[in-house]
């Protein structure tokens, strides 16, 4: 094991070298490429400072000498062992613990790596919450998908996600925020950013005027939660949908309240209509732990809900309240594409392995389909959904780039976009070099965990 | 068992794959629904100057009649047309589908040369003249596109044009109303849809010839060439996408062709790690070997014989390649990336959010559009994912 991680981690560096050089170029073959004529371009300056400028930024990056020499250069700084470089530019002695250093950005004035550690978190942290949500909710609905092969669930759960899979993650984005965000429409979340600007200075948790206000606050949260929990996993199909129906309607009507004060019209009508429909459909699903995830959702909103109604008020809303309620939006419209791809894939799998002939010959024995599904097909199942988690982060990533540059949210992906739309060769490069690592990492976590979970296979 | 049952099994047998393959797809709603689209698309792309342009169809000008919408026809919109109906002509001709192919792209190659020497329409294009005209009743008839704006038409004439809602001008009509620069969204969204299609297939065209003819050396040779493949699919695929499209695009500046060059060559790693594995399986095959002991060229082992053979998977990745394709073109859009002047959904999309309010007709129509295009081929895809696989089609009969 240990023999093939450092194979796999010495592979890296060839495929690394190859992405960076792909990149560089595209960037030397360009018309105009990267020269300190284009640096300087667009700034009010005489002839001579003009002059002392560019041979300042030819020194500085070495803009002047053939693109080769640029990359070799470029690679010199950024490997952990080479040549010294000097002030002036210069090379200087060999070294073997010189440490790599990722330039400084044109643009901005400011060492690369000072940069990435600012944005690099803010990406991941985007990810790191998509990825255990998308996984939880699509392996919810690929095994209800399953079970009920052929059935109603499957089959307009198949188009729906084929639907939702469509859909461009910059259109979700803008809707959201055209009709959730802005001033026009619902204003429940806010247009951009991660926090604003009050919190800074505010308590990590939410702060009440007194601690009666806390009890009732969480009282209403627990109760409304349970009710609703108790009430979608007791009652008989019949009787959920219209529980759903009431509440669906319910919101329908204060949505159209809230939006124009009026207390009746077509708009009521047509998202009360909206709404329960919706709201019966999902109080319609067969699968236990969708059914409860959803009544604690509905449980959560509207016993906060009622809390403010009771006149709890917050005297802060903190720092955690605030940031959830910023990363609201993005999150969905960053997950829900890798959602749909990966229930559907989940549903292929278990149907394959539920038609196997291990999974008859436990019938044949007399395990119940519960287990059956659970402790035998399950399992197995979860190999092409490993295989494929190395390919979500790059496409998460990707994904991140277009929801950063909607929702103004400073991260890596804002960051790319800006380092080449002004031809910052530093930060290009090292953007590059840094999603290329993670996506690199992300294959070979799929590769190992796909060892651990399957004995058949092994590196040894 | 007789001989008339003999025969009507051979006949049933003989049947080529490829109308198999037809018949089983068109039995699938979601792939009728999604052919729909793309039919509907591919005929309102061919006749977009004839759908929403300034130039009245025809006109008579003291008794004089002409058509300033045929003048003003730029040689593009004459390919297009021409290649609507070659693909129309040669749908009917009995040949296999890959001369089709080739010749309908000689007949397309030769339509542009032509047009390109004949058309000649004005390069300066007075979009309001008519409406002037009209206006101070010079004309004696006229008679206009069904939407009588041009996709670049400004509307300069009235004062004041800028974003629009939907039909909230009083003297004149825009169904979908207008975008930031006054030109009527229905029109640019008209236009805009041969982008879409162009991007979706030449990008996709590209990519599968890079990627087939890799995978296939890959597959075939393994070893040494296999090696050095897939390292350069890893590289390509490890380099994200996007990034690597954002900065050819900012550094290569904004062309239509351009983007396309690029879209395919990002695009092909997956095509040829399916022709290699489809290939690694047929290379041990016996009427491989068969072609090899023969002494065939290398180009007729590979595309003539194994290629047929490896068609399956290569067609759904395809399809659902043309759906990311023009996603990718419109996220360029989106971000500020794609083109400049020319109508694209990207960009009349980045629109809905640039100014302080939000303009709901320029999120829901071109984004609609883009979705139900992506939706349309990902319908396809899947369709045809089915109708290639053997295992549901076992199911289908038992």
């Amino acid at each position: 094991m240990l023999n093939y991680l450092l194979r796999r981690l010495l592979l890296m560096v060839p495929t690394l070298l190859g992405i960076t050089l792909v990149v560089f170029v595209v960037m030397a073959a360009a018309p105009g490429g990267i020269s300190a004529q284009t640096l300087v371009d667009g700034m009010e300056l005489e002839p001579q400072s003009r002059k002392a400028l560019e041979d300042y930024y030819n020194k500085l990056y070495g803009l002047d000498q053939p693109a080769p020499v640029q990359y070799l250069r470029w690679l010199n700084n950024i490997s952990p062992v080479g040549f010294e470089r000097n002030v002036d530019g210069t090379l200087g002695s060999f070294s073997l613990w010189k440490g790599s250093d990722l330039g400084t950005s044109f643009r901005y004035g400011r060492a690369v790596t000072d940069l990435l550690a600012e944005r690099l978190p803010i990406t991941l942290l985007l990810n790191l919450i998509s990825i255990p949500l998308i996984y939880a909710l699509a392996v919810g609905i690929g095994v209800q998908a399953a079970r009920d092969r052929g059935g109603r669930f499957d089959v307009s759960s198949n188009i729906f996600l084929l639907g939702l899979w469509s859909v461009p993650s910059m259109l979700a984005g803008v809707l959201f925020i055209g009709f959730f965000a802005s001033e026009q429409y619902w204003r429940w979340f806010p247009t951009g950013g991660l926090m604003r600007r009050e919190t800074a200075s505010e308590t990590f948790l939410p702060l009440f005027a007194s601690f009666t206000d806390v009890l009732i606050a969480v009282g209403c949260v627990a109760v409304l939660t349970l009710l609703f929990m108790q009430l979608l996993s007791r009652l008989s199909t019949s009787n959920r949908q219209w529980l759903g129906v009431v509440i669906g309607a319910g919101l329908g009507y204060m949505m159209a309240l809230n939006l124009y004060g009026q207390w009746f019209g077509v708009l009521h009508i047509v998202l009360m209509l909206l709404l329960a429909l919706l709201m019966r459909s999902l109080c319609n699903l067969q699968n236990l732990s969708l059914r409860l995830a959803i009544a604690g959702s509905l449980g959560l909103g509207l016993g906060l809900g009622l809390a403010a109604q009771l006149g709890v008020t917050f005297l802060q809303n903190g720092y955690l309240l605030d940031r959830i309620w910023h990363l609201v939006l993005p999150i969905i419209a960053l997950s829900y594409g890798g959602l749909a791809f990966l229930a559907k894939l989940t549903r292929s799998s278990l149907l394959e392995n539920l038609a196997a002939n291990y999974a008859r010959t436990a019938r044949a024995k007399g395990v119940d389909e519960e287990s059956v599904l659970w402790r035998h097909v399950f399992r197995n199942s979860l190999l092409p959904l490993i295989t494929v988690s190395a390919t979500l982060l790059p496409s998460l990533l990707a994904g991140s780039v277009i929801i950063e540059s909607i929702f103004s949210i400073d991260g890596m992906g804002k960051l790319a976009v800006e380092a080449v739309q002004t031809r910052d060769r530093e930060l290009v490069l090292s953007v590059t070099l840094i999603s290329g690592l993670l996506t690199l990492f992300g294959y070979l976590m799929a590769d190992i965990a796909y060892a651990l979970v399957d004995p058949r296979v092994s590196y040894d | 068992m007789t001989e008339q049952t003999l025969s009507n099994q051979q006949i049933q047998r003989s049947k080529p794959w490829s109308q198999q393959v037809l018949v089983a797809l068109l039995k699938r709603n979601s792939a009728r629904i999604g052919l729909l689209w793309i039919g509907i698309l591919v005929v309102i792309a061919t006749f977009s100057p004839f759908l929403a342009s300034s130039h009245p169809l025809y006109m008579v000008v003291d008794g004089q009649i002409s058509s300033p919408l045929l003048m003003h026809m730029s040689a593009q919109d004459w390919v297009w047309l021409a290649a609507f109906i070659f693909t129309l002509v040669l749908f009917k001709w009995s040949r296999p589908v890959w001369q089709k192919l080739l010749f309908w792209l000689g007949l397309v190659a030769v339509s542009a040369v032509v047009a390109n020497v004949l058309a000649s329409p004005p390069t300066l294009i007075i979009y309001e003249q008519y409406r002037e005209m009209q206006a101070a009743g010079e004309l004696d008839k006229v008679m206009y596109a069904p939407i009588p704006y041009s996709a670049k038409d400004y509307l300069r004439d009235y004062a004041n044009t800028g974003v629009e809602a939907p039909l909230e001008a009083t003297e004149r009509t825009h169904w979908l109303g207008t975008d930031e620069n006054g030109a009527d969204v229905a029109s640019r969204m008209i236009h805009a849809s041969r982008i879409a299609l162009g991007i979706g297939f030449i990008a996709t065209g590209i990519a599968l010839v890079i990627g087939t003819i890799i995978g296939g050396l890959m597959g075939y040779f393994s070893g040494i060439v296999d090696i050095i493949g897939m390292r350069l699919v890893e590289i390509f695929e490890a380099i994200p996408t996007l990034f690597l499209l954002l900065s050819f695009v900012a550094f290569f500046g904004r062309s239509i062709y351009m983007m396309m060059v690029i879209i395919g060559i990002t695009a092909w790693s997956g095509y040829a790690r399916y022709v290699r594995a489809e290939f690694l399986k047929l290379r041990q095959q016996d009427f491989v070997q068969a072609a090899v002991a023969c002494g065939l060229p290398l180009r007729s082992i590979l595309f003539r014989h194994m290629l047929p053979n490896g068609l399956a998977p290569l067609l759904v990745a395809t399809s659902f390649g043309v759906a990311s394709a023009i996603l990718a073109e419109a996220t360029l859009s989106f971000l500020g990336l794609g083109l400049i002047d020319d109508p694209s959904w990207g960009q009349l999309l980045n629109q809905a959010v640039q100014s302080s309010t939000f303009n709901w007709w320029l999120a829901v129509f071109p984004g609609g559009a883009i979705f139900m295009t992506v939706f349309a081929y990902n319908l396809l895809g899947e369709a045809l994912r089915d109708a290639v696989d053997p295992h549901t089609n076992r199911n289908r009969q038992a």
